[in-house]
């Protein structure tokens, strides 16, 4: 099984993440694969792109919420910086920041993927 | 039994963590948006003990179902925790004054979310209980005031049937015309509500003013004892008739004191006080008894007052009518007997309201 202790806190801070699950690992890891197929990455991206700022602001606030359940840190971290900004209504600074989230949100997939095979 | 937590969030992740978190103590409902979370409220809301609530979702916010929760009356009786992202204060404050009962941010420590949701559910399940309690007692209250309230009215209702038949028994055998009562009536009413409003010292209340207002009705009652030959003599009566004649007030006390167990204590005194004593005057000259001054119950002395000024007014078989203004005189002047100073104090300010009232029940002047 892929030792789910050593990935790089950053990404993922298991010790936290078991902890919001009740450290039971089975469902900790039910809803880290749920992840994979969650939209709200996407979701965001589009509406930045379109403009879109209170559909914009919605989805970096589901991005942000479900990031920090999974204790995905780095992203978490970005995507409530991206909710504050379009909260403010500032599209410019959101799309500024788009880089580093699509950044933190690649490392984390990769890391799905990682143990979704190893399962 | 409230046994149920309704979990509102429009992220299947979030919700089935609080499912997680809140299944060992709740049976656990999920709703995806605010008006799925509606609906389910609609449906179980005497079953749900506690809703976590999302505030940013589709279709309808946390905000708003707060509020249609409100509208609905449902806050009373369930809790709602926001469960938020959403770090602004503003958020928390609007929450806190739309009425929530705590906020928790995500992410939280399932340990101490759970503690939290626990404390206030255990709150509320007290103060429903307490609420409960208060309303059931007050139901009972109010019940049993309503029994009395209605047992009052009935003992009332009787005490004036009483009355009212022993007046028609007066009326009946031609003693006095029916409008004569009704008039002295009014006019008793009348002062005995100046006497209570200027001299509390008669200790008169708007229950006593009715009574004695009532009461009235029956002053002559004794003359249904008092033979034809004497009562219906066209002409002046000898002395000894008219000794005979007097009479009429000892004998209404005791036909009306004879009269118990059917109506009020305070009827039947009241009523004895009247017949008896409202021939009797304040310097001692009236009958039977020949009281002075305030030995004369208060309800004999307004009846007299009343009684005096109706004879004047009215034409009787012996006299014609005075004039308003003229009887008025007579009785401040003491032409038909001493009465109270106070007494005459609060006739003069009920001048206009005699007179009124007078006119208003239209005095016959010629019959």
């Amino acid at each position: 099984m892929f030792d789910l202790k050593n990935v790089d806190r950053k990404v993922l801070d298991y010790e936290t993440g078991l902890g919001r699950f009740m450290g039971k690992e089975t469902l900790f890891v039910k809803f880290l694969m749920k992840f994979v197929d969650d939209k709200s990455f996407q979701s965001l991206k589009e509406q930045i792109e379109n403009g879109e700022c209170e559909e914009a602001f919605k989805a970096a606030h589901t991005l942000k919420g479900v990031a920090a359940n999974l204790a995905f840190d780095e992203l978490a971290k970005v995507a409530g910086d991206i909710t504050e900004a379009l909260r403010a209504q500032k599209l410019e600074e959101a799309i500024k920041q788009l880089p580093v989230l699509e950044e933190a949100y690649k490392k984390v997939q990769e890391l799905l993927v990682k143990i979704k095979g190893e399962e | 039994m409230r046994t149920k937590a309704l979990i509102v969030d429009d992220v299947e992740m979030n919700r089935a963590l609080l499912c997680e978190i809140m299944k060992d103590n709740f049976d656990t409902l999920e709703a995806a948006d605010g008006e799925e979370a509606l609906s389910v409220l609609d449906r179980l809301q005497q079953e749900i003990a506690v809703v976590l609530l999302d505030i940013i979702m589709p279709k309808m916010d946390g905000f708003e179902v707060l509020e249609k929760m409100k509208a609905l009356g449902y806050l009373d009786k369930i809790p709602v925790l926001f469960i938020t992202g959403d770090t602004s204060e503003e958020a928390e404050l609007r929450g806190f004054e739309l009425g929530i009962s705590d906020l928790i941010r995500k992410p939280f420590k399932p340990t101490q979310a759970k503690k939290r949701v626990n404390n206030i559910v255990e709150r509320f399940t007290y103060k429903n209980f307490l609420e409960d309690k208060v309303d059931e007692q007050t139901h009972a209250l109010q019940e049993q005031n309503q029994i009395l309230i209605e047992q009052k009215r009935r003992l009332e209702e009787g005490n004036v049937k009483i009355i009212d038949v022993l007046g028609t028994v007066v009326e009946y055998r031609n003693l006095e015309s029916g409008e004569h009562i009704k008039r002295v009536k009014g006019f008793t009413e009348i002062l005995a509500k100046y006497v209570m409003q200027n001299y509390p010292e008669y200790g008169l209340t708007e229950e006593k003013v009715a009574v004695i207002a009532s009461a009235s009705a029956l002053h002559d009652i004794g003359k249904i004892a008092i033979p034809d030959n004497i009562l219906l003599k066209p002409g002046k009566l000898t002395e000894e008739e008219f000794e005979y004649m007097k009479t009429h007030t000892t004998r209404g006390y005791e036909i009306l004191s004879n009269i118990e167990g059917i109506w009020d204590d305070e009827y039947r005194k009241v009523g004895c006080e009247i017949c008896r004593y409202h021939h009797e005057r304040y310097n001692g000259k009236g009958y039977p008894d020949h009281l002075i001054g305030e030995e004369i119950p208060i309800s004999a002395q307004i009846v007299s007052v009343a009684d005096v000024y109706d004879a004047l007014v009215s034409k009787r078989v012996y006299k014609s009518a005075f004039e308003k203004e003229q009887a008025f005189q007579m009785i401040l002047d003491g032409k038909c007997g001493v009465f109270s100073p106070k007494l005459m104090e609060c006739f003069k300010s009920a001048k206009e309201e005699f007179e009124g009232f007078a006119t208003s029940i239209s005095v016959p002047h010629i019959l």
